[in-house]
């Protein structure tokens, strides 16, 4: 039983979870309204866009690499669905381009990365001005109003199914399917080889780069669909669409444990960061504190989940033979 | 064990350069199944090259390799692995996030269906490590794992790749004595599964007490190969060296002055412990002792790279504060470190900008770095060491390493030190590079320096130091004045053995 | 004498050239001296906070809050004016708190030993939150009229705006200092290899501590320049900052990697940027171009090094098996 315990405090993702429950917790009995159905809907459906994002971007981290694209190519592919929707193309039609253009930009950025073995960091910063500039220059000041939002997504952005919004429920569809990939694939196992020591995973004949520039793309394709996500929650898109998102998105998975020194950490971590994150910002606004103060808590977050993580991971006492033998 | 069997591995007449540096010329392996074979040799014999081409990342020259009576395919470490080598380094490469079940089938994850079978994997490894004798959880992360565990994670992932061929690269440097116990249990056990072991080790204590045949290499060379019973210490002493070793160092007698450096029981947790000696100006103290021993962490916590926790070092006199090298430095003391690539150079820049980085303040004014003094010590200091360079703008990795020494050792001259450190002074440098340094060393000394002189060589410590400290496990063993240290006295504490 | 060697500078110097000669065909107004002193306040902010960044980048670390510092340097003007404060003791006020933001930075990499890409990330928010905090969503406009006339008039006598005073002081101590003192070669040590600056006897982590500190307080400068050109202090300004001077550090030919720049190039990358962001708003195009143009900047600026780097590994090789 106390193994039991032990084991599961080491889970990295626990004390996070702990971290949400009490911040629920503290601001359900501060304010009742919190504890509600629409409380609860406001969270989950808030949390949506960034959850989605992070799932995938977790597919980048643990390998020790970061993609600041994202929240360039998911304002871009919300965009051009609407605007393709507008024009009286089909739904199909619609997600075909999202998943197109997030294939394009994570090629290019995989490519980038994994065959020239170019900095990661550089090379999404110059993909995420790329992609917004055309993003801009094709969407000018047009914007997309709901009247142009495919049915289907609209219907998902408004609606829930049994009380949980439908958006909440892809982010969380999303998540099971990749983390039971990242778990349960050799390849996606080697993602973490790689993160881990990519020295080693090049003498243990890990095929380095195909593994990096598929997990970009991966990325790329999830942001691209994540479009529709954006679409569906705030039924408009313009130049300005994404904007951002991408810091928001690194904050959700370093806060759920998604080490940003790479080796490890797991999708259902970056979702409930993203989750804490945004329970934070709703319970400020339930306890009255002025909605201004939620940048700063969390920013106050990250740093202290890193901080944290850095010293549980000094304390991590070696193994002696004599402790094994 | 008996040659008569049919040989699992053969080496023959291999070379391998690198440059116009000859690493391999007529390297020759022979490896039985069921045996652990040493592989003897000083540094730079050219055993690291020999491991590493079986390893795959090095392919030979000429030669021929031949694996259970096929040619090995060269030149991959993975096509090393599917044929049966399996190479475990000095320093284990695993991956620090991953358990040690994933770690012993990484990037071939056992299966069920389509998916990684994790209960499988724990099972298997569970197994090998049982088998080898060791209880480990493969459920645990490899972060944190002792040297000597992660040694046994890598042979059990040799095993799990069926592997027929083991080699060890100095397993034992980083172990405790009972750790070696046990990683010899391992290796006996491997040799009844019929593995063939390569056992790479400095120790001849422990070649002795383990290996059924013994491969000697000098200068690129395997010069001679035989069954342990038909060996002794001497002989293998004699193969390995090959040469008179007094010619080498040209130590002048120098007068001993005050105390320089005082270091009062000093002890950092885990690493070493009740640490005390004294250095007088123009004496040379060799620290003697195994890999591992604790020497290299002594040296860096007087220079302040480390924090220690107990005791204090004293510089002519003053208390120095822990944990500081550039105060350290301002007071007199250089240290010229174990690792010249990593620790001692800036590889990507110039001679100049390397020998005068600790120079810097000297050679300003008003705040601005004179460049033409900045090049003038460079090449006045070039000229003392006879540095042999095109021009001072080149970067420090276009030379050799022999000259890439000389300017560590530049850097550190310049400052005029009282005190002066050197590691591994002459690691993996040629024997004429390697005796103008050690001239140097004795001149310096003369001239009223006080020396500490790391080296794992004790021909090197024995004919340089005044006086030689010995180390084991983090203490101080033993101390030989320069007229009655002899190289078997030395080992045998340096060893713990009982002299036998 | 060191030979002279073609560097990335160079090449940016002469891309510089090209861009303000083909400018000055585009459109005529362009190389007018209007236009230019309009560039010089344009770029001011993003050239001081460059300035300190490549001290940063090129010891190895990044710092992505300085947009945030910026804003929070302005907010605390206009916080600290608001309420009664004198305009003077304000900027004193923002530039200290611009050293605090940076120390902050500082601390928690060198003495917590985090990385600098994701604490800066959280101080990006957590400053940003403080200028909310600081002037909740009002604008401070009522500014006094004898200092913003600085903002927008130029230096009497001349076509130069008056954020040039501390643009070209802060510019030449920064190149002076990187490259020809002992703080710049140590800099330069840090970035290429850390490890044996400390063997060095190199103050690794209390210089890292003042460069943090340094890019902070230039943040600062910036903050001011920012509130005066605009006549404002805004809890919402320069949102983005960062990544354009990280674009232009590294347009510039800093290596992301550490060890590699020069000041040189930081400044003809920033000048180069801006008239490209001139020349494209004169002929009407929107400033979308100028996003595109910067990340294919950005992108050339890593790609090229690479492409020379192989081609000439591959040369290599050939020589050897020739040989």
């Amino acid at each position: 039983m106390k193994n039991l315990i032990q084991k599961t405090l080491k889970v990295r993702e626990i004390p996070v979870f702990l971290g949400l429950l009490i911040v629920v917790l503290i601001t359900g009995t501060a304010n009742p309204a919190f504890f509600t159905l629409s409380g609860f809907q406001d969270i989950t459906l808030g949390v949506a866009v960034v959850a989605t994002l992070a799932v995938a971007q977790t597919l980048v981290i643990v390998m020790k690499h970061i993609d600041l694209s994202v929240g360039s190519t998911i304002g871009f592919s919300a965009y051009l669905i609407g605007d393709a929707s507008s024009k009286g193309h089909g739904f199909w039609y619609c997600m075909a381009l999202a998943l197109g253009l997030g294939l394009v930009v994570g090629a290019v950025n995989g490519y980038l990365v994994a065959y020239l073995k170019l900095p990661s960091l550089v090379v999404t910063l110059a993909t995420l001005y790329i992609v917004r500039g055309l993003f801009n220059e094709i969407a000018g000041g047009n914007t997309i109003t709901e009247d142009m939002v495919p049915k289907a997504i609209n219907f998902m952005g408004l609606n829930t199914f049994f009380g949980i919004p439908y958006l909440f429920l892809v982010a969380v569809i999303l998540m099971l399917v990749v983390g039971f990939i990242m778990k349960r694939l050799r390849p996606a196992r080697d993602l973490y080889a790689i993160g881990s020591n990519l020295a080693a995973a090049e003498l243990v004949g890990i095929p380095v780069a195909r593994r990096v520039f598929l997990a970009f793309l991966a990325t790329g394709a999830v942001s691209g669909l994540a479009g529709a996500v954006l679409l569906a929650r705030f039924n408009t898109a313009a130049a300005n669409s994404g904007n951002g998102l991408e810091l928001s998105v690194v904050a959700a998975c370093v806060v759920g444990g998604v080490a940003i020194a790479g080796g490890i950490g797991t999708v259902y971590g970056a979702v409930i960061g993203a989750v804490l994150l945004q329970a934070i910002t709703m319970a400020l606004g339930a306890l009255g504190v002025p909605q201004f103060w939620q940048l700063t808590v969390n920013g106050i977050l990250l740093i202290a989940a890193i901080s944290l993580d850095r010293y549980l991971s000094t304390r991590v006492k070696p193994t002696s033979i004599m402790g094994t033998n | 064990m008996a040659p008569n069997q049919k040989a699992v591995l053969e080496m023959r007449d291999a070379a391998k350069a690198f440059g116009g540096v000859q690493a391999l010329k007529g390297a020759e392996l022979t490896l039985y199944p069921g045996e652990i074979h040493a592989l003897l040799g000083e540094n730079g014999a050219g055993k690291s090259t020999l491991l590493k081409a079986l390893a795959g990342v090095h392919k030979i020259d000429s030669g021929s390799i031949t694996l259970n009576g096929k040619q090995f395919e060269q030149g991959s470490t993975r096509a090393a692995r599917d044929q049966g080598i399996a190479v475990i380094y000095q320093e284990p490469s695993l991956f620090p996030d991953l358990t040690l079940a994933e770690n012993v089938f990484v990037g071939r994850q056992l299966q069920k269906g389509k998916t990684v079978d994790w209960q499988g994997m724990e099972k298997e490894s569970r197994k090998l490590f049982e088998q080898l004798g060791v209880n480990l959880d493969p459920t645990i992360r490899a972060r944190g794992l002792s040297i000597a565990d992660q040694q046994i994670v890598e042979i059990a992932k040799a095993l799990s790749t069926q592997a027929t061929v083991i080699v060890m690269d100095e397993p034992t440097a980083a172990l405790s004595s009972k750790e070696v116990d046990r990683l010899f249990k391992v290796a006996r056990n491997l040799e009844a599964q019929n593995c063939a072991v390569v056992f790479v080790s400095h120790r001849l204590d422990e070649v002795f007490a383990l290996c059924s045949r013994i491969t000697v290499m000098r200068d690129g060379a395997t010069v001679g190969s035989a069954p342990t019973s038909e060996m002794n210490e001497a002989k293998v002493i004699k193969l390995m060296v090959g040469r008179e070793i007094s010619e080498l160092y040209p130590k002048l007698e120098a007068k001993l002055g005050e105390v320089v450096l005082k270091v009062e029981d000093l002890g950092l947790a885990g690493q070493f412990a009740n640490i005390n000696f004294e250095v007088r100006a123009g004496e040379i103290v060799g620290l003697a002792g195994l890999v591992g021993s604790g020497r290299s962490e002594v040296v860096r916590a007087i220079f302040g790279i480390d924090k220690y926790d107990k005791g204090s070092v004293w510089l002519n006199g003053k208390k120095l504060k822990p944990g500081n090298p550039s105060a350290h430095m301002v007071a007199g003391m250089a240290l010229v470190p174990e690792d010249r690539r990593q620790q001692g150079l800036f590889m990507s820049s110039s001679i100049n900008k390397n020998s005068a980085v600790t120079m810097l303040k000297r050679i300003s004014k008003l705040f601005i770095v004179r460049q033409k003094d900045e090049g003038k010590l460079a090449s006045d200091w070039g000229k003392i060491l006879q540095l042999k360079y095109a021009t001072g703008h080149d970067p420090v990795d276009r030379l050799s390493g022999g000259n890439q020494q000389k300017v560590v050792l530049a850097k550190w001259l310049a400052t005029e030190p009282k005190l002066l450190i050197v590691d591994e002074p002459t690691r993996g440098i040629d024997v004429g590079t390697k005796s103008e340094v050690h001239r140097l060393l004795s001149q310096k000394a003369q001239e009223g320096m006080a020396i500490v002189m790391v080296s794992s060589e004790l021909p090197e410590v024995m004919g340089m130091a005044d006086r030689i400290l010995v180390m084991r496990e983090g203490r101080m063993v033993g101390e030989f004045d320069r007229k009655q240290a002899t190289a078997e006295k030395i080992i045998a504490v340096a060893t713990g053995a009982s002299g036998k | 004498m060191k030979k002279f060697t073609f560097g990335w500078d160079h090449g940016v110097t002469i891309f510089l050239v090209l861009t303000v000669v083909l400018g000055g065909f585009i459109s005529e107004y362009f190389a007018t001296i209007d236009n230019l002193s309009f560039v010089i306040q344009d770029i001011a902010e993003i050239a001081i906070i460059a300035l300190a960044m490549s001290y940063l980048i090129i010891a190895g670390e990044i710092d992505l809050s300085v947009a945030s510092i910026l804003s929070l340097s302005s907010a605390t003007i206009g916080f600290l004016f608001r309420n009664g404060t004198s305009f003077e003791m304000a900027i004193v006020g923002g530039l200290i708190v611009g050293l605090l933001c940076g120390l902050l930075n500082g601390y928690l990499v060198t003495v917590i030993g985090l990385p600098s890409l994701a604490v800066t990330i959280g101080t990006l928010a957590l400053f940003r939150g403080l200028c909310y905090a600081l002037l909740g969503n009002e604008p401070v406009n009522e500014l006094p009229e004898n200092w913003i006339v600085l903002g927008y008039e130029n230096i009497p006598g001349t076509f130069l705006p008056w954020s040039t005073i501390p643009l070209v002081i802060l510019a030449a101590i920064a190149w002076i200092v990187l490259h020809y003192t002992r703080i710049g070669r140590w800099t330069f040590a840090i970035g290429i290899n850390a490890e044996a600056a400390k063997f060095s006897g190199i103050p690794v982590a209390r210089m890292k501590l003042g460069l943090f500190a340094m890019t902070g307080l230039m943040s600062g400068v910036a903050g001011v320049v920012y509130t005066l050109r605009f006549a404002s202090a805004s809890p919402d300004g320069a949102v983005g900052y960062e990544l354009g001077v990280i674009a232009a550090v590294l347009f510039g030919g800093v290596s992301i990697a550490g060890g590699i720049g020069t000041l040189w190039g930081v400044l003809a990358a920033v000048f180069a940027l801006g008239a490209i962001r001139s020349v494209l708003q004169l002929i009407d195009f929107s400033a979308n171009a100028l996003l595109i143009v910067s990340g294919a900047l950005l992108l050339i600026s890593v790609v090229v090094p690479r492409a020379i780097e192989i081609a000439q590994s591959r040369r290599k090789s050939t020589f050897v098996t020739n040989k």
